[in-house]
C-alpha cells in the first residue's frame, strides 16, 4: 500500500500553466469525457482527465513525472468534446512545455527562450556565433591547415564564404552539445518517471528495452498514433510530411558531410550537386514536404477552414509558434538560397544563405529548450510506456486479483501493477490468440 | 329538506356510445316502473345547450333531485351542477359502455344496476348545508426569520391582518448572523449583502402586522377560523390573547450537532469549526484560527459533514455546498494569500447556480476534489491533516490545513406532536394513580421519551398532540406526493427550512405559498367549505352522540386531529379542521357518524338496490369499493382506453377506503354478493393516500373482516383489499378480472337468496 500522497499546490507553477495554455483549465469539472474520447489513451492510465485536476491543483511533482502528457499526440479530440470548454488539449501542451523547461540543461536557456521580448537576444546569439566563426575562418583555416576549394573551380557555390569544413565542424559541435544537453534532460526525465512508478510499486519492465525502442520506432515511422485520433486526421499528413521531409534533408546533409571521405561517391566530388542528381532531388522533395507540412500545420493552428477545422477551440502559444515558424523560415530560406544560387544574385544569395544558416543553428542549438525537444521526450515517453506496459493494459480495477493472462504458449505476463489485472491483450506481449478477450476473473 | 319534498328527475344521455350499446328504453323503465319516478327522459347529447336547457326546464317546474346517467362524474361537473339541486351522477360511459360488450345481456344488467344505485342514492341524500361559524381572518405567523417575515408580509399585502410571533428579541432569524448570502439573481457570480434593516422596517411599517418579539406560544385552542392564541407571560407579548384564522409555522432550523462528528476532529482539534462558526468569522471580517488567533492560510472545507450519512443526517441540506462556495470566495477576498480546498461528495449547485460554481472554480486559489474524508487529525501543533480517499487526484491523499470547516446540515425546529402526546398521556396515567400493567408501561414510556419534554412549539389543544405530526427525518408531515403545501393539520402550514432544508430563495417562494394556503383555508372555512382534496365540499360529519359508546376510534383514527374529547372520552369534533374524508364514519362501530350525502344508510341502500341473480343463473355478483382519489380515476382511464373488465362487478365510489364501514361488507354478503374488492391508494412510507392513512386503516380493519368471514364459514378470499396508484389503470383491470376468476373458482356465496 503506497503512502498517502500529500498534496502541496505549487502556486507559481500553477500560475504559469494558467497563463499560457491553461487559461480555461479551472473550468474542468472532471467529467472525464476527454479521457473517454481520447483514442490514444487506450487501456492504460487514462488521460487527460487526471492531468487536468493535477493542473488545477498545481501538482508539479505529479505532472513532471507523468509520461502520459507525451503519449498525447495533440489531436484535440478532447478539447472538441469538452463540455466546459476547458481545453484539455492545450493544457497538455502547456504541461509538455513545462517538462521541457523543467528538465532542460541548463534550465535558464529554456525560460529565456520562452519570453517573446528576449527573442532578439535569442536570435542574436547564433548570429554572433556564426558570424564570429566565419570572420575567424581564415585564421582557423590556416591554423588547422584546411584547404578550401579555389574560387576558380566552383565559383557559384557558397563554399568560399562558408567553407564546408567550417560548417561541418561548427554544426557538429553545436549539434553535439545540444544532443548532449537534451540527453541529459531526457535522462532526468526517465529517472523521474522511474522514481514515481517505484513509489507506487509500479513500472516494472515487461520486456527488453531494445524491444521497446524497436516497437516505438516502428510506431513513429508509421505515424500510428496519429491515425488513431478521429477529429484530427489532418494532423497525420502534416506531421508525416514534416517528419519525412526533415528526415530526407537530414539524410542528404549527412551524405554531403561525408562526401569527401565517402567511398560511394565516385570521382571528384562536385558540390553543390547538380539539380537532377538523386540527392539533390531528394533534398528538394524533402524541402517541399517540409514546406507543405509547415504550412498545413500553421493553417490548422490559425483555425483552418471555418466550420471544418476542429482546432478552433484551441489556442496556440508563443512556444508553439516559435518552433513552427523557425522551421518554416528554415525551409523558405533554404529554397531561397537555392533559387538565388541559380539566379547568381550577389550578394543577396550569401546574405540569404547566412540567414538560413543562422536559422538552422537556432533550430539545432535550441533543440533541448524549444518545442523541438518533443522529438526526444515523446520518443522517450513512448519507449517508457511500452517498456513498463503502461499502454495496452486493461484499466486498473481496485482490488481485482492479478491473474496471469490466459495465454496458451505459457508466456506469463508479469502484471506490472499489483491491482491491475493482467491483460485482456497486452499490446506487444500477448500473442494474437484465437480466444476473445477474456474478462479478468474468468476461468480459462 | 326531507325525502317527501324531493322531486326526482332521471336523465339518460345517449351520447358517447351509450345509446348504441344499451337499451335505453329498458333503463327508463327501471326508473319509472321500479322507482316510480315521474320525470324520466333521455337525450342524444345531454351536456349540450339543448339537453341542459331541458333539464333547466324541469327544474323550473319543481324538479330538485337529478339523476344524470351518462359520463363519469369527473367530467362535465359544472355543466350538471344546478343551484339548489342535488345531482347524482351515474357512470354509464366509462364503467359500463366503454368497458363491456355492447348490447349484451350482462352489460344491460350492469347498466340497470348502476341506475338503481344512483336513484337510491339520490333518494337518500340531502343537499349539504354549509357549516356556519364566525371565522376570523387573521394569519398567525410563528417565527420571524426569513420565511416568517415573507409569509407575514405577503399575507398583509394580500389584505389580511397578521400577528407575527418571534422568540428572539429581534426579527431576522439567521439573517442576523451573517452579512452575506450567496446570490439569488443572475448572473449568480457575486454574493449579496444582507440588508436586514430594510426588511424589518417594511414589516414594522405595515399597519396590518402586529409583532411580538421575545415571545412564544402558551396555548392555541380551537380550529381554523377560530384559533384562540395565548402568548407566554414572559416576553414582549406578555399574556397577549387574540384570535387567528390560520397559522403559518416558520420556526426555521438549527445546525446539526457537530459534537457528534468526532471523527472529523470537531471537539478534539481546536481548529476544526462548523460552517456556522465560519460564517460568523467571515461576517466579522477576519478568518482566524481559534487556537492562536492567527489568520488562516489553508482552509479545508469538508462537505457533507454528517450529511447523507446513515449514522447522522441521512438527507442533503441543500445549501451547504453553495454556502461553502460563498465562504471560499469570501475567504479569498478577505485574504488573497489564503487558499481554500473544497472536499466534496458532489457539488450541489442546482439550476442556474452552476454559474456560481463556475465562478468559484475560476479562482486559482480554490481547489476542488471529490473524495471521502476519512479523518481530520492534528499534525504538528494545532495544524491539521485531512485524509481523503477515492479522490480524483489519487486513491488516498492528505491535505494540510490550518483551519477545517465542516459543512454541517440543517435540523428543523419542529416538535413531534404525536410523540409529545404519547409522553403526556403516559404522564397522565402516572398522575391519575393507575395501577398494574398500565402503570409499568407508562413509566417505561416516560423514560424512553423523556427527550420530548418541553419541546412543544405551537401547544395546540388537540387530542392528537400539541404540534404537527412528523414524517421523514423529523420534518413535519405533508402530502408531499399530492400536494406538498398541505400539512396534516388543516389551517396550519409549515414553511421554510422547518418544512424542508432549502435556500432562501426557495424558502421565500415556500413562505408565499404557505401564506396563500392560510388565506385559502380561512376563506373556504368562512363559506363552510372543505380544503384539499375535497375542495369546496360543504358536507360535514354529523355525530349522533346519544348513541356514542366512547370507544374513541374516531378520535384516534382521524388523520387530521379533528376530534377532541371531553373527560369522559366523548368526541368533540371541530368541523373546520375536518377534510370530510369519512374515516371516522368507517371507524365507528355504532355507526353514529354521517354526512348529508354520504352515510352508512346511503351506501347500504345502494348495496341492497343491486339485483343479485340467484345461484342457478350462474352469474356471480362482485362489489367493488373504489376510493375517489386514485381508484376511481384509474377506472375512468381504463374505460377511456376501452380496457374491458368483468361484467359481474358493481363499483361503489367511496371518499376513502378508510371511510368504509364494516357493516357494508356484512350487508353485501347478506345481499348475496360473492366477492368484495376494496381498491384504494398506496399506503406506507411513500404513501399516496390523499387522506394519509385511509388505505392503511382498511388494511388493519380487514383483519377483523377476515375473522368475521371465518365465523360465517366463508372463504377469506371473498374480501380483498388492493392498493394501487392513479396511473395503474391497466393493473386495475387485471386485478378486477383476476378477482372475478378467483371468485368464480370458489363458487357462489352460500347466503345468496336467503
Amino acid at each position: 500500500m503506497p503512502d498517502p500522497y500529500v498534496v502541496r499546490p505549487d502556486s507559481k507553477f500553477l500560475g504559469r500553466l494558467l497563463a499560457e495554455g491553461g487559461e480555461d483549465a479551472k473550468k474542468c469539472f472532471q467529467c472525464a469525457t476527454c479521457s473517454v474520447v481520447c483514442d490514444v489513451s487506450d487501456g492504460g492510465p487514462a488521460f487527460p482527465r487526471k492531468e487536468m485536476i493535477w493542473t488545477q491543483w498545481g501538482l508539479k511533482d505529479r505532472l513532471m513525472a507523468d509520461p502520459d502528457v507525451w503519449l498525447c499526440h495533440r489531436c484535440n479530440d478532447c478539447s472538441t468534446h469538452c463540455p466546459r470548454g476547458a481545453r484539455p488539449g492545450d493544457v497538455m501542451a502547456a504541461v509538455r512545455r513545462e517538462h521541457i523547461f523543467h528538465y532542460a540543461f541548463p534550465g535558464f536557456l529554456a525560460r529565456w527562450l520562452n519570453q517573446p521580448k528576449l527573442l532578439p537576444l535569442m536570435l542574436l546569439i547564433p548570429t554572433v556565433l556564426l558570424g564570429l566563426a566565419f570572420l575567424a575562418k581564415d585564421s582557423v583555416q590556416s591554423a588547422l591547415s584546411m584547404s578550401t576549394y579555389s574560387t576558380t573551380r566552383i565559383i557559384y557555390s557558397y563554399s568560399v564564404w562558408f567553407p564546408q569544413w567550417l560548417l561541418i565542424g561548427f554544426f557538429l559541435l553545436f549539434s553535439g552539445l545540444a544532443l548532449l544537453a537534451v540527453l541529459i534532460g531526457v535522462g532526468r526525465f526517465w529517472g523521474a518517471l522511474k522514481a514515481a512508478d517505484a513509489r507506487d510499486g509500479a513500472g516494472k519492465p515487461i520486456k527488453s528495452l531494445f524491444a521497446s525502442i524497436g516497437s516505438t520506432f516502428k510506431k513513429i515511422l508509421a505515424h500510428e498514433s496519429f491515425t488513431k485520433c478521429t477529429t484530427e486526421h489532418r494532423q497525420f499528413l502534416p506531421h508525416l510530411y514534416i517528419f519525412y521531409g526533415f528526415f530526407a534533408l537530414f539524410l542528404v546533409s549527412l551524405w554531403t558531410m561525408t562526401a569527401k571521405y565517402n567511398p560511394l561517391i565516385p570521382g571528384t566530388f562536385v558540390y553543390p550537386f547538380s539539380f537532377f542528381s538523386p540527392w539533390r532531388m531528394l533534398a528538394n522533395i524533402g524541402g517541399l514536404a517540409l514546406l507543405v507540412g509547415c504550412l498545413m500545420m500553421m493553417w490548422a493552428r490559425l483555425g483552418g477552414v471555418s466550420g471544418e477545422d476542429k482546432r478552433t477551440n484551441s489556442q496556440s502559444t508563443y512556444f508553439d509558434w516559435a518552433f513552427i515558424t523557425t522551421l518554416l523560415l528554415v525551409t523558405l530560406t533554404g529554397f531561397a538560397s537555392e533559387v538565388l544560387h541559380y539566379a547568381r544574385l550577389e550578394p543577396h544569395r550569401h546574405l540569404v544563405y547566412f540567414i538560413h544558416l543562422v536559422l538552422v543553428l537556432t533550430l539545432l542549438m535550441y533543440l533541448p529548450y524549444s518545442k523541438f525537444a518533443h522529438m526526444m521526450y515523446r520518443t522517450a515517453a513512448m519507449v517508457y510506456a511500452d517498456y513498463t506496459g503502461r499502454t495496452g493494459v486493461a484499466p486498473a480495477v481496485v482490488a481485482a486479483p492479478a491473474i496471469a493472462a490466459p495465454v496458451s504458449d505459457g508466456t506469463a505476463v508479469d502484471a506490472p501493477v499489483a491491482d491491475e489485472p493482467a491483460a485482456e491483450e497486452s499490446a506487444a506481449e500477448a500473442p494474437a490468440s484465437e480466444e476473445p478477450a477474456s474478462v479478468p476473473g474468468e476461468e480459462k | 329538506m326531507d325525502n317527501t319534498e324531493k322531486k326526482l328527475a332521471v336523465w339518460i344521455c345517449k351520447g358517447c356510445d351509450i345509446g348504441e350499446s344499451l337499451d335505453v328504453e329498458a333503463l327508463e323503465k327501471v326508473a319509472s316502473d321500479e322507482y316510480k319516478v315521474e320525470l324520466v327522459s333521455s337525450h342524444e347529447f345531454l351536456c349540450g345547450d339543448e339537453g341542459v336547457g331541458q333539464i333547466k326546464e324541469q327544474i323550473k317546474e319543481g324538479a330538485n333531485t337529478l339523476v344524470i346517467a351518462g359520463c363519469s362524474p369527473r367530467f362535465q361537473t359544472d355543466t350538471f351542477t344546478f343551484d339548489g339541486c342535488l345531482t347524482e351522477r351515474v357512470n354509464l360511459r366509462e364503467f359500463v359502455v366503454w368497458s363491456h360488450e355492447p348490447n349484451a345481456e350482462d352489460t344491460q344488467m350492469m347498466g340497470e344496476d348502476y341506475l338503481r344505485m344512483g336513484i337510491v342514492r339520490a333518494q337518500k341524500s340531502e343537499l349539504p348545508e354549509p357549516f356556519e361559524a364566525e371565522i376570523d381572518k387573521t394569519v398567525l405567523v410563528v417565527g420571524g426569520g426569513h420565511s416568517g417575515m415573507t409569509a407575514a408580509l405577503e399575507s398583509a399585502k394580500a389584505g389580511y391582518e397578521v400577528v407575527l410571533v418571534e422568540k428572539e428579541d429581534q426579527l431576522g432569524g439567521w439573517l442576523t448572523k451573517t452579512t452575506r448570502l450567496f446570490p439569488k439573481t443572475p448572473p449568480y457570480r457575486e454574493a449579496e449583502i444582507v440588508d436586514l434593516e430594510a426588511r424589518v422596517k417594511e414589516i414594522e411599517d405595515n399597519d396590518r402586522i402586529t409583532i411580538y418579539t421575545s415571545s412564544t406560544i402558551e396555548k392555541i385552542d380551537g380550529q381554523p377560523g377560530q384559533f384562540d392564541v395565548s402568548l407566554k407571560a414572559n416576553g414582549n407579548g406578555a399574556g397577549q390573547q387574540f384570535r387567528a384564522g390560520a397559522i403559518v409555522q416558520a420556526t426555521g432550523w438549527k445546525p446539526y450537532d457537530a459534537s457528534k462528528l468526532g471523527h472529523l476532529g470537531y471537539g478534539t482539534c481546536a481548529n476544526v469549526i462548523t460552517n456556522v462558526q465560519m460564517e460568523e468569522m467571515a461576517s466579522a471580517g477576519e478568518i482566524k484560527r481559534p487556537s492562536d488567533g492567527k489568520p488562516a492560510k489553508n482552509i479545508v472545507f469538508v462537505q457533507c459533514a454528517g450529511s447523507r450519512d446513515k449514522e447522522h443526517l441521512p438527507y442533503c441540506s441543500a445549501v451547504c455546498c453553495r454556502v461553502s462556495l460563498k465562504q471560499a470566495l469570501w475567504a479569498r477576498e478577505l485574504d488573497p494569500d489564503a487558499q481554500a480546498f473544497v472536499l466534496y461528495k458532489d457539488i450541489r449547485a442546482p439550476g442556474q447556480y452552476e454559474d456560481y460554481y463556475k465562478r468559484a472554480q475560476e479562482d486559482p486559489g480554490i481547489f476542488f476534489t471529490k473524495g471521502e474524508v476519512v479523518s481530520v487529525k492534528e499534525a504538528s501543533g494545532n495544524d491539521l491533516v485531512v485524509d481523503v480517499e477515492d479522490t480524483l487526484i489519487d486513491k488516498h491523499i492528505q491535505v494540510e490545513a490550518d483551519l477545517v470547516v465542516l459543512a454541517t446540515g440543517m435540523v428543523p425546529n419542529a416538535a413531534d406532536g404525536e410523540a409529545i402526546r404519547k409522553f403526556r398521556d403516559a404522564q397522565g396515567v402516572v398522575a391519575k394513580g393507575e395501577e398494574g400493567a398500565q402503570l409499568e408501561t407508562a413509566k417505561v414510556t416516560i423514560e424512553e421519551m423523556a427527550e420530548y419534554e418541553g419541546t412543544e412549539i405551537l401547544n395546540l389543544d388537540y387530542r392528537q398532540g400539541p404540534d404537527l405530526p412528523m414524517l421523514k427525518y423529523d420534518f413535519p408531515d405533508s402530502h408531499f406526493i399530492c400536494f406538498p403545501y398541505e400539512s396534516r393539520r388543516t389551517g396550519i402550514y409549515p414553511t421554510g427550512a422547518m418544512r424542508a432544508p432549502n435556500d432562501m430563495d426557495t424558502c421565500r417562494e415556500d413562505a408565499t405559498g404557505a401564506a396563500i394556503k392560510a388565506i385559502q383555508c380561512m376563506e373556504l372555512a368562512s363559506q363552510g367549505k372543505a380544503m384539499h382534496p375535497r375542495w369546496g365540499d360543504q358536507s360535514y360529519p354529523d355525530f349522533f352522540l346519544q348513541r356514542c359508546t366512547q370507544c374513541k376510534r374516531c378520535t384516534e383514527e382521524c388523520p387530521f386531529g379533528t376530534i377532541n374529547e371531553d373527560e369522559k372520552g366523548t368526541p368533540a369534533p371541530n368541523i373546520t379542521r375536518c377534510r370530510r374524508c369519512g374515516i371516522c364514519l368507517g371507524a365507528c362501530p355504532e355507526r353514529i357518524i354521517s354526512f348529508k350525502d354520504y352515510s352508512v344508510e346511503i351506501i347500504s341502500s345502494m348495496i341492497k338496490a343491486v339485483e343479485v341473480p340467484d345461484e342457478w343463473d350462474e352469474k356471480p355478483r362482485l362489489l367493488g369499493f373504489v376510493c375517489e382519489n386514485d381508484a376511481y380515476p384509474a377506472l375512468d382511464a381504463a374505460g377511456f382506453k376501452r380496457l374491458q373488465h368483468s361484467e359481474w362487478i358493481r363499483f361503489i365510489p367511496v371518499r376513502c377506503l378508510g371511510s368504509i364501514n364494516v357493516v357494508w361488507i356484512a350487508d353485501a354478503l347478506a345481499q348475496g354478493f360473492d366477492g368484495i374488492l376494496l381498491i384504494g391508494c398506496k399506503s406506507g412510507d411513500d404513501y399516496q393516500c390523499h387522506f394519509i392513512r385511509g388505505s392503511e386503516l382498511m388494511g388493519t380493519r380487514s383483519g377483523n373482516i377476515q375473522e368475521k368471514l371465518k365465523q360465517l364459514a366463508l372463504e377469506d378470499e371473498r374480501v380483498q383489499v388492493e392498493q394501487l396508484e392513479i396511473m395503474d389503470h391497466e393493473k386495475l383491470v387485471e386485478v378486477v378480472n383476476a378477482f372475478s376468476e378467483e371468485i368464480d373458482d370458489i363458487g357462489m356465496n352460500p347466503f345468496k337468496g336467503l
